[in-house]
């Protein structure tokens, strides 16, 4: 299996020689962003690409096929149209407010970015409370959102906002509690040693069979709603209140949420992949040696991203299929259906493992 | 609404749902259904009854059938034909009206075929153009008469 | 089938007239239903016109009443059970002066009665009002208050319904209306008033007018449109709300208004044609179906049983057409879209139909003045048996991914709910009236063309919430199926349009017809003076009640309803706007 720190060690240890402790770790972190920054845009334009193509073939269209073979410059034509537009302020909003909340969904979306585990050894944050702190780093989207709608003061805008402080607030619960009911069982909150010991073990998702499985799904459904998108997009919902919170967006500012909006689902999948479907770890099948060496044979980031890509297939799938909820609706799917799931199942989950149910 | 129990209404909820899953799985893999406009110029072909823009059918020897008696121009609710016509001696002597301007603006037409349908002479007719986007609006103003055409002689 | 293709055969005496006679039966005096005739078996030949002082089945002598007398014979005639305002027509006589024609529907046996009111003041002309008996009356008379500068008493909201509040003069008026007043382009900001103005008559008979607003200061309103995605057009409501919670809505109309009724005036009859498809664009082939109808009944020309059949099968692919569209919108209104393009998808293959035969998608210009524009094209019943086990098949799917989704079961069930008195009361005819359990189906109670042979259910239920408005309208595509399975196998040879003299001159009279449009009933009222150009035209348009009845039925509910309530009632904006 390929390890990431193979390349990280003597990369260190030779940026240590060159220029010392202190500036090779400040080298390492622009390095580090670069990277990070890069795959963030280049996830952001697949993930695009993807949805408006997946959500043609469902809807019995063919979607972007003018720019580029297949339009695959379909996107790269859309981020340069975004970057150029003008970023129009308007005079009744509140500048400053307005100017900053964009910044603080994006990096909100970004952090959380961070956490995900790529590859064995290729994590850029990572310590013993990484769930916990990829819970709280995520909330911070929340306050960008609210504050787009208030500094906006538009109408529509405070309506989305509001609707959409009480709906992530209220799903990340349920987050919480599926996310404690798999700590619960893999005894870690750090995402390496989650991965690691799927590894070793065998997938949770497998591990903790009956349990497990409704986990992923309320996971789903539940990250599906923090990220703002339907069924669950009425903070935006485009047919009631025209675009919601980002209404008086333009230009780049707008981009930035479309951006964090993507980016999130690419979390919320990849957070679902590494909890749930174990992250880098391969599918092995115990007994069949030699499959399970062809399995070790493909390096972890393309399992990772494999099943990252399963995941927002689910996602996609389910966007493109249902109508919009209503604000009261999806308050009472997460406080009368969600969460007294969720806390079930983290009971049942601490059964399984006080009884040694799990495998 | 009536009320169902709680764990009935979220399994028919939930059964709900994945019948809707299963339809739009099922379409993702059926033949879609865009055309390909700008590719399939060759191969796609209008309705023959399709409005177009109007025209005035000319024959091989580039004649038409309009007399110039403006019956189309009277009937027409938005007053996008003009007929300019005069009074001109015929080959056996006799003074007749020849239309001389037939203009048509094609951005009032309407397409209500009311002259097509009251031309005594069934000179009119609309054809299956449908790519006629322009820059200026003065483009759709047309002259139908084809220069140096003139009429049909009766048979 | 059987029975049909007997009914359908030319050599039975055709039914028709018999039918047209029974439409207007109104149990007054006044009425002017021709003593029956005698009901001749179709002839290929044309037949004669008739001589123009035989009263023309569709004609109406309404009942003259003084202003004084107005509201207490309609609140009489109301007790009477005439309680449906199907119509409210505002006219100027010239000389006479202007006023109103109501036309007043019985709504269980769909009798009519008209009762005709002309103001006594020439300059300011004013007559009672009778929102009081009617809600729809409210909109209807702002109409006529708009266009004739007729003031009416006691309403307690008198502002201009479709032309700019700045605007000058009544332009429906036969003379004194100067049209130079009006910039041709309006290059200002529309002002838009915060009052409700209302006009009394004090004692010593003076108009006196108070204005009283609209919305209080502290007041959260939001302007749900002009541009706006789930307004369908462009259609402007003010919406007042407590939280989520909707609590008033102001429509405000009139940005596409284009005065059609106006031109009209000023159009040959053939030519006032062109402009019917162009209101109601979901309802082009009804819309102009009601025009023919009411200038054939009115010079007494007779169509062919083809030309029936034919008009009877368009009409029933346009209502599927509209249907499928008001399904699709509705789940893009509700945030499905994938559902929208299954809509879309095979709403393609009805319109590919209309285009073979007819030539245009949506601006059909299919029905002419005694007849068609053209026979149905040799494709059109492969096409169209093609189609109806498709739609069939399609229907399950919308079934499964959206009637059954528990998402918009929820969303729809017990929103918006409106009781059978209320739909009567503001008028909402079609689907929006039948999901209240008020059989309205002019096609059953009124049968015109070849309805009154086909076999089919009037699809009505009793919930009156926005659930029972879509099944209302997928159910229908199902009828609309069946009858088109009926006849298209059947349709009859004949004419496809009877010889018309070039110049068309109604006599003098009124004239009223309605049909069953894709959204309810849709009359074309003609005052003629015997020109060649109608003296008035006024549509009942199928929309403005539903407008009208949206503050009713949205209250109390929230914004998310609002969307989901506006397109279940099924309003289309340039049908209000005409």
């Amino acid at each position: 299996m390929f390890d990431f720190s193979d390349v990280t060690t003597p990369l260190h240890a030779f940026l240590s020689r060159l220029l010392g402790e202190s500036l090779a770790v400040v080298t390492e972190c622009v390095l580090v962003a670069v990277a990070l920054i890069s795959i963030y845009a280049v996830f952001a334009m697949i993930m695009i690409y993807a949805e408006r193509k997946v959500c043609a073939a469902f809807q019995c269209r063919i979607g972007p096929d003018r720019v580029g073979k297949w339009g695959w410059l379909q996107v790269i034509s859309d981020v340069l149209k975004m970057m150029t537009k003008e970023v129009i302020n308007l005079r009744q909003t509140d500048r400053f407010l307005h100017r900053i909340a964009p910044f603080l969904v994006v990096t909100a979306s970004m952090t959380t970015f961070a956490c995900l585990p790529w590859n064995k050894g290729a994590q850029i944050i990572d310590f013993n409370v990484g769930v916990f702190f990829f819970l709280a780093v995520g909330s911070v989207g929340v306050v960008g959102i609210l504050l787009a709608g208030w500094s906006s003061n538009n109408k529509y805008s405070l309506i989305g906002a509001m609707r959409s402080g009480a709906q992530i607030i209220s799903y990340e619960l349920s987050i919480g509690m599926v996310m404690l009911t798999m700590i619960c069982l893999t005894g870690t909150m750090s995402f390496s040693e989650i991965c690691q010991q799927q590894a070793d073990l065998g997938w949770n998702i497998f591990r903790g069979h009956i349990i497990a499985l409704p986990a992923f799904i309320i996971y789903l459904i539940a990250g599906n709603a923090e990220c703002n998108r339907g069924p669950f997009d009425l903070p935006e919902s485009e047919s009631e209140l025209t675009a919601g919170y980002h209404t008086e967006y333009s230009g780049m500012d707008f981009g930035y949420y479309y951006l964090a909006e993507y980016l999130n689902i690419v979390v919320c999948a990849g957070i679902a992949a590494t909890i749930f479907l174990g992250g880098w770890a391969p599918f092995v099948v115990p007994g069949l040696d030699g499959f399970n060496e062809v399995m070790s044979m493909i390096p972890g980031f393309v399992w990772f991203v494999g099943k990252t890509f399963f995941v927002i297939g689910l996602l996609l799938w389910q966007r493109w299929t249902f109508p919009r909820l209503r604000i009261d609706q999806i308050l009472t799917l997460e406080w009368k259906y969600l969460i007294p799931i969720s806390m079930t199942l983290l009971i049942g989950m601490a059964l399984l493992v006080s009884f040694g149910l799990t495998f | 609404m009536e009320q169902q129990g709680y764990f009935a209404g979220l399994m028919g909820g939930i059964k709900s749902l994945c019948t809707g899953l299963k339809v739009t799985m099922r379409e993702f893999w059926t033949p879609k259904i865009t055309e390909r406009y700008p590719e399939n110029r060759k191969t796609n072909k209008m309705f023959e009854r399709f409005r177009g823009q109007l025209i005035l059918p000319h024959n091989e020897l580039n004649e038409h059938k309009c007399v110039g008696c403006g019956i189309c121009q009277m009937v027409c609710p938005n007053d996008t034909i003009v007929i300019k016509s005069e009074m001109r001696e015929g080959e056996d002597g006799k003074k007749r009206k020849v239309l001389v301007e037939h203009v048509y603006d094609h951005g009032r037409c309407m397409y209500c075929m009311l002259c097509v349908t009251s031309c005594p002479h069934g000179a009119l007719a609309f054809d299956n153009e449908f790519e006629y986007a322009v820059f200026d609006r003065t483009k759709l103003v047309k002259q139908l008469n084809h220069p140096g055409s003139k009429v049909q002689p009766k048979k | 089938m059987e029975e049909n293709e007997k009914s359908i055969c030319p050599e039975t005496p055709q039914p028709q007239p018999v039918q047209e006679e029974k439409k207007e039966t109104a149990p007054t005096d006044k009425s002017t239903s021709q003593p029956t005739a005698a009901p001749t078996p179709k002839p290929a030949a044309p037949r004669p016109t008739p001589p123009p002082a035989s009263p023309a089945k569709n004609e109406i002598k309404p009942e003259v009443v003084t202003p004084e007398e107005l509201h207490e014979r309609l609140a009489h005639l109301k007790a009477e059970g005439y309680s449906l305002l199907e119509n409210l027509t505002g006219t100027d006589w010239g000389e006479e002066g202007m006023g109103v024609v109501y036309s007043l529907t019985n709504p269980e046996t769909f009798d009519m009665t008209h009762v005709k009111v002309i103001a006594a003041d020439k300059e300011t002309p004013y007559l009672d009002s009778v929102t009081d008996l009617w809600d729809i009356a409210n909109f209807y008379e702002r109409e006529v208050y708009d266009f004739y500068g007729i003031i009416f008493l006691n309403h307690p909201d008198l502002r201009r319904l479709f032309l700019r509040e700045d605007w000058v003069g009544h332009p429906f008026r036969k003379n004194g209306y100067e049209e130079s007043n009006n910039p041709e382009i309006a290059e200002t900001d529309e002002p838009i008033s915060d009052l409700a103005v209302k006009y009394t008559l004090t004692p010593d008979g003076k108009l006196h007018k108070e204005e009283t607003p609209l919305f209080a200061e502290e007041d959260y309103v939001i302007n749900l449109g002009p541009q706006h995605p789930s307004t369908h057009g462009v259609l402007h409501f003010r919406t007042r709300l407590e939280g989520e919670i909707i609590t008033k809505i102001d429509p405000h109309l009139g940005y596409i208004h284009r005065g059609i009724e106006k031109i009209s005036e000023e159009l040959t009859y053939p030519q006032t044609l062109a402009l019917t498809d162009r209101m109601d664009y979901l309802g082009a082939m009804q819309n102009r179906h009601a025009l023919c109808m009411c200038i054939e009944q009115a010079l007494g020309v007779e169509v062919s049983d083809r030309v029936q059949v034919i008009r009877t099968i368009m009409d029933e692919l346009q209502r599927i057409d509209s249907h499928l569209l008001f399904f699709s919108c509705l789940c893009q209104d509700l945030g499905a879209t994938t559902s929208f393009l299954y809509g879309f998808r095979d709403r393609e293959k009805v319109l590919d139909i209309f285009e073979e035969t007819c030539g245009g998608r949506l601006i059909l210009n299919y029905n002419m003045i005694g007849g068609l524009a053209y026979d149905i094209h040799p494709n059109f019943q492969r096409r169209v048996k093609e189609f109806i086990p498709m739609m069939r098949k399609n229907l399950k799917e919308y079934d499964d991914i959206f009637t059954g989704n528990v998402i918009f079961q929820n969303r729809s069930k017990g929103v918006g709910i409106l009781s059978k008195e209320q739909v009567i009361s503001f008028g909402c005819t079609g689907g929006t009236g039948r999901a209240s359990g008020w059989h309205n189906d002019l096609r059953k109670h009124r049968p015109y063309a070849a309805y009154d042979r086909v076999e089919f259910k009037e699809v009505v239920r009793t919930e009156g919430d926005s659930f029972a408005r879509y099944m209302i309208r997928l159910d229908e595509i199902r009828e609309s199926l069946h009858i088109i399975e009926q006849l298209i196998d059947n349709i009859p040879e004949g004419k496809i349009a009877e010889k018309m003299k070039p110049v068309l001159k109604l006599p003098v009279g009124s004239y009223y017809s309605a049909v069953e449009g894709s959204r309810g009933i849709l009359g074309v009222h003609i005052e003629s003076k015997g020109d060649k150009m109608p003296y008035r035209l006024h549509y009942r348009a199928t929309g403005l009640p539903l407008v009208a009845v949206m503050d009713t039925a949205c209250t109390g509910y929230m914004i998310a309803d609002l969307i989901a309530i506006g397109g279940t009632i099924d309003y289309v904006v340039p049908d209000i706007d005409r």
